[in-house]
């Protein structure tokens, strides 16, 4: 299954402990799994399974206490933000001192991009997803899905390999969650990266050819297309 | 319930925060309670300082036809005299002692019976200077007069009778003579009668065997007194004492009905401390109340910094149903909470700062005072907590929708008071009122050889506080429009800190504009009220200083009796004892400038200038070299006062016809002088008016070269020096020196007040600077820790998120320096100006504490660096730690 297709990133025996002693939480247990090129994962489970523990560590943005976690072609854990992975937050997560185009082209200003063509690609990134019009809005002054459509388009500026949306619908109504579910499918497939979303949802992970179950820190194979085993 | 939930929940889950409002709130209690605490150990401390320097409390004297003997048992039997005693005056025509083959004479004097025990009850009375301590005692101004000294025979001249030989024991100072001798019974107000040159003290005994017969030819030349001590157990408070002990005064003399007048020694001294203890409640209100404001402004700025999370969960309970009503209850629950634990530890601090500080740890002079002050503290610090944290919990929950409650930052709008140009009107007005109220000037005498008279016009306060607060305005209108309107400049000096991201960074402080103004302008007006505070208590010292050289003159100051012939080459003798450096010989003569009498001094312009530090401030129309330079090239030339060019109407050139004693003749002469300029001071010279002219012309016009005073300057400690000077010279002259005379002026009442409060106030001013500038600035960036947490999330560097807590640091601290600076340095001309009449002389120029100012300065940045190195360290945390937190 993975013939021909790079791996973006793997997982070897990655476990997280939170905590120590008696109070220690293992939100994630031992997990073997391989995200490859261009795959469209849903990661489905209740609350407090450990989702968004697992998306954490394979965007880089934590360490696991048990294992690996390595990015074989997307490089070192400290080039991964901003540049080849991005990664879209459950609640609000625009700067608010920023404005839409601002918030959009931030990634870009961080690696380096000097800043009329990172607001240039900001633009080019809002256009693609129908939000021109709220370039010069504040975070405030927009609705809940506006603001997830935005962090996508914050998302997609850099034209990442690998997107990780950690509940991008968890704050909206269904139909609002299902669109930006939809804007997300198109804009990683216009850049052909590989889309990994959890959420509890069963109708939006339906959207998705992949998906993998979390329960209790464990992950189980449903549907699954690639390996991924716990 | 749900209340006890809610303050269970914010002390477990929001301790910073209730411990910064509570904080706050304990800083402003603390501050007005101290103040307190200043007050009433300043007020005690008035009280017993300036009745501990008085040694006969009351003088009872007998009126005509009236028997001394009822006099004095009227006064022994009245509730609350600890000790009575008798004490006679005669008036002699005259002194005369013959002594090594040289006869001197003097005019009237006067001579005192002491009765036996005198001095153990009112010892401070006479101060031994030599011989005996007992018996007949010469004052020193006498013996120097008479060259005599104990063992010398003295002729005491009686009027109608043979003179009266008395051999001399001892010789004594009178430091309280002005009391000893006063009119008992003078109308209020009256000028006080001075003390007789000559005066001779002796026995009660011998008085009577020498002075009853006059007493029986001419009762007009002698009275008796009654001089009294009363029990000391008077109220802390001097305007209690005042009252208490006056009260006693006229009640006294309606038990005598009309046989005795008090002379209330006591009383006098307290009316001081009670003008003293107004002084210190006026200087409270120029410089003390705005850091009370300051503290509460902090206050609101800390209780502020959380107020966007709290209208967050606000509006979290209203979308889940809780009624409005309730919802301000538990806000107003959290503002008791944060105002009774303000409020207790603002009273314990300030218990130990009065305590620690003034050595009170009482609130008031009074009891009903303390628990006053206590109280009103405390109020004023719930009502803090209630105004900033309550309120605008009130005003969300009943104006603001949830929608608009949830919403963090606002597209800021022009406040009504920009709008308005209220910054712009309030300066205006302050600069009305200044004009207005200075014009009339500022009475705040306290005048030791007289009654004090005091004149305070509250109004006046009005001038610098309009002015604090319109600059404080005007600063936030400044720094607004120029992180509004400024991006680009914002970009460009964003650009060393945060490279590519210099545009992020400017769009952010930007858009946090009203965030960053309100701190920004909150250091400015804590920096503008430390400068002030600070300049005019460097200023006041100047002015002491300056005041205790024009007293003394000198280092040390050698003053020849009247009359004595001693010629400037006794400078030689001077010159020749270790530790002095030069001697400047000063003529001191009295002319007569039309009917007025004035003093006049003669000076050699070639060297006073130098010798004596004669400030430029001292003259009017030039520099002090400038004009002593015309007298050098005008040998005729004289300097008067301003109110003597007014009189005469003189222009500069002008001749002037002074007369002067002819030394020979001892006659009265017209003296041509050419009016050259002002001499508004000048060292040694009284408040009157004086005339300044060439020593050589003065010699040649009246045949004396007498010098009048010597003054010294030392290299080794003036009071040494003084004490050699004094051995060499014995009693033939008076000398004083300048610490002697800098203690004086800076342990007067007024100055200990003044000390005291700018102690407490410039300690709060470096506690306040540091919590304006990082406190406020931490709380800030705390409220951002999401911001910072996003930016992290999405691969900023550490460096990158060290940009935008620097430059948030950077905007707020430069420019509320810059502000301060200004706003202060305007303060302070204003507040000096306004209390004029504080200073003795008025200054020239303010006094500038660099050393302070550096001291709080460094205070702010360093709080500022602490503040900022914080967030930066918390924003390198672990990210995802952070995101969890914060959601």
């Amino acid at each position: 299954m993975t013939a021909g297709r790079e791996v973006l990133v793997r997982c070897d025996g990655v476990a997280r402990t939170f905590g120590e002693g008696e109070r220690a939480v293992v939100a994630v247990h031992g997990v073997d799994c391989a995200i490859l090129a261009g795959e469209r994962i849903a990661v489905t489970g209740p609350s407090g399974s450990g989702k968004s523990t697992l998306v954490h560590l394979l965007a880089g943005l934590d360490t696991p206490t048990h294992g690996t976690v390595s990015w074989p072609v997307l490089g070192p854990r400290e080039g991964l933000r901003p540049g080849p992975v991005a990664v879209v937050f459950q609640g609000p997560s625009l700067l608010a001192p920023l404005d839409v185009s601002e918030n959009v082209a931030l990634p870009q200003l961080l690696v380096g991009v000097e800043e009329a063509d990172a607001l240039a690609g900001a633009r080019r990134a809002l256009d693609r997803l129908g939000l021109a019009e709220l370039a010069t809005r504040l975070p405030e002054e927009l609705s809940g899905g506006q603001l997830q459509r935005v962090a996508v388009a914050r998302a997609l500026a850099g034209r990442p390999r690998l997107i990780l949306a950690d509940e991008p619908t968890g704050q909206l109504d269904h139909v609002t969650g299902t669109a930006v579910v939809r804007a997300l499918l198109e804009a990683a497939g216009l850049l052909g990266a590989a889309l990994v979303l959890t959420t509890h949802d069963p109708t939006v992970a339906g959207l998705l050819p992949v998906r993998w179950t979390m329960a209790d820190g464990r992950l189980r194979q449903g549907r699954a297309v690639s390996s991924c085993s716990a | 319930m749900l209340g006890l939930t809610w303050l269970r929940g914010l002390l477990t889950r929001r301790p910073g925060r209730l411990a910064a409002a509570a904080a706050g709130v304990a800083v402003a209690v603390a501050l007005l309670a101290s103040l307190g605490s200043f007050l009433a150990a300043s007020k005690a401390t008035m009280t017993r300082r300036s009745v501990a320097d008085v040694a006969v409390d009351w003088q009872v004297e007998a009126q005509p036809g009236a028997a001394p003997a009822d006099v004095l048992s009227g006064v022994r039997g009245f509730a609350g005299v600890e000790r009575a005693l008798p004490v006679a005056f005669a008036t002699t025509t005259g002194l005369q002692a013959t002594v090594a083959g040289s006869t001197q004479a003097t005019g009237p004097g006067v001579v005192v019976g002491l009765p036996e025990g005198y001095r153990q009850v009112f010892g401070g009375e006479l101060r031994d200077l030599a011989g005996a301590g007992a018996g007949v005692l010469l004052a020193q101004q006498t013996a120097a007069n008479l060259h005599a000294g104990p063992g010398d025979t003295v002729t005491v001249g009686r009027a109608g009778l043979s003179p009266a030989r008395v051999r001399v024991d001892g010789v004594v100072d009178l430091p309280q003579s002005d009391s000893l001798f006063q009119k008992v019974g003078a109308p209020p107000g009256s000028q006080p009668q001075a003390p007789p040159d000559n005066v001779l003290l002796v026995p009660a005994g011998r008085w009577h065997a020498l002075f009853d017969p006059l007493a029986r030819a001419r009762p007009d030349l002698v009275r008796d007194q009654v001089h009294a001590r009363l029990v000391r157990r008077l109220p802390a408070d001097p305007a209690a004492a005042y009252t208490t002990v006056s009260g006693a005064a006229r009640n006294l003399e309606a038990r005598l009905a009309g046989a005795g007048l008090v002379g209330d020694n006591l009383g006098a001294a307290l009316a001081a401390a009670r003008s003293d203890a107004l002084y210190a409640q006026v200087l409270f209100v120029f410089l003390g109340l705005p850091g009370a404001v300051l503290a509460g402004l902090l206050t609101a700025a800390v209780a502020g910094a959380g107020r966007d999370r709290r209208r967050l969960e606000q509006a979290l309970l209203r979308a889940r149903g809780l009624a409005t009503g309730r919802l301000v209850r538990l806000a107003v629950a959290e503002a008791a909470l944060v105002g009774v634990l303000g409020a207790a530890a603002g009273l314990g601090a300030a218990l130990a700062i009065g305590y620690l500080a003034f050595g009170t740890a009482s609130f008031g002079a009074t009891p009903l005072a303390a628990a006053g002050w206590a109280g009103a503290a405390a109020l004023t610090g719930l009502v803090i907590a209630g105004a900033t944290v309550a309120l605008p919990a009130r005003r969300d929950a009943r104006t603001a929708t949830v929608y608009a409650a949830r919403q963090p930052l606002g597209r800021p709008g022009r406040p009504a008071w920009a709008r308005l140009g209220l910054d712009l009107w309030l300066l205006a007005a302050s600069g009305l009122v200044f004009w207005l109220t200075s014009r009339g000037g500022y009475q705040l005498v306290l005048a030791p050889e007289g009654v004090p008279t005091i004149s305070v016009s509250y109004w006046g306060f009005a001038g610098p506080a309009l002015l604090w607060t319109g600059t404080g305005l005007l600063a936030w209108r400044l720094a607004d429009a120029a992180l509004a309107r400024g991006r680009g400049p914002l970009r460009r000096a964003a650009r060393p800190l945060a490279g590519g991201l210099a545009g992020t960074v400017a769009a952010t402080l930007s858009r946090q504009r009203r965030l960053l103004v309100r701190s920004l302008v909150l250091v400015a007006l804590t920096l503008a009220f430390a400068i002030s505070t600070a300049v005019f208590n460097s200023t006041y010292r100047q002015q002491a200083e300056v005041d205790a050289r024009l007293t003394s003159g000198a280092d040390v100051t050698v003053t020849e009796p009247p009359g004595a012939a001693v010629g400037p080459q006794a400078a030689a003798q001077l010159a020749g004892i270790p530790g002095v450096r030069a001697v400047e010989p000063l003529q001191h003569r009295f002319a007569y400038v039309g009917s007025d009498l004035q003093d006049l001094y003669g000076v050699r312009p070639a060297t006073v200038v130098d010798a004596t530090s004669l400030q430029d401030a001292y003259f009017a129309g030039g520099t002090a070299r400038a004009l002593i330079g015309r007298l050098a090239s005008q040998p005729d030339g004289v300097l008067v006062s301003a109110e003597t060019v007014h009189d005469f109407q003189l222009q500069p050139g002008d001749p002037l016809t002074l007369r002067l004693q002819d030394g020979r003749t001892k006659a009265y002469r017209a003296v041509r002088f050419r009016y050259l300029g002002v001499a508004k001071e000048f060292p040694t010279a009284p408040r009157d008016s004086f005339l300044v002219a060439n020593a050589g012309y003065v010699a040649a016009a009246t045949g004396s070269d007498a010098v009048g005073e010597f003054l010294v300057d030392t290299t080794a400690p003036p009071q040494t020096v003084a004490g050699r000077i004094r051995a060499r010279l014995g009693l033939q002259a008076q000398v004083s020196d300048i610490t002697t005379v800098r203690h004086v002026v800076g342990s007067s009442l007024t100055a200990v007040d003044l000390a005291g409060l700018t102690r407490l106030e410039l300690a709060f001013a470096l506690l306040l600077a540091a919590a304006a500038t990082g406190l406020v600035l931490a709380l800030g960036l705390a409220e951002r820790r999401r911001t910072l947490a996003i930016a992290g999330a999405l691969g900023a560097r550490p460096r990158q998120l060290a940009a935008f807590v620097w430059a948030e640091a950077v905007v707020v601290t430069a420019g509320g320096l810059a502000a301060g600076i200004v706003g202060g340095w305007l303060l302070s001309a204003m507040l000096v100006k306004v209390l004029t009449g504080v200073f003795d002389p008025p200054p020239a120029a303010l006094s500038v504490p660099w050393t302070y100012l550096v001291l709080t300065a460094g205070v702010a940045l360093t709080a500022v660096a602490v503040a900022a190195g914080g967030a930066v360290r918390a924003s390198r945390r672990a990210v995802v730690r952070s995101l969890r937190e914060l959601v």
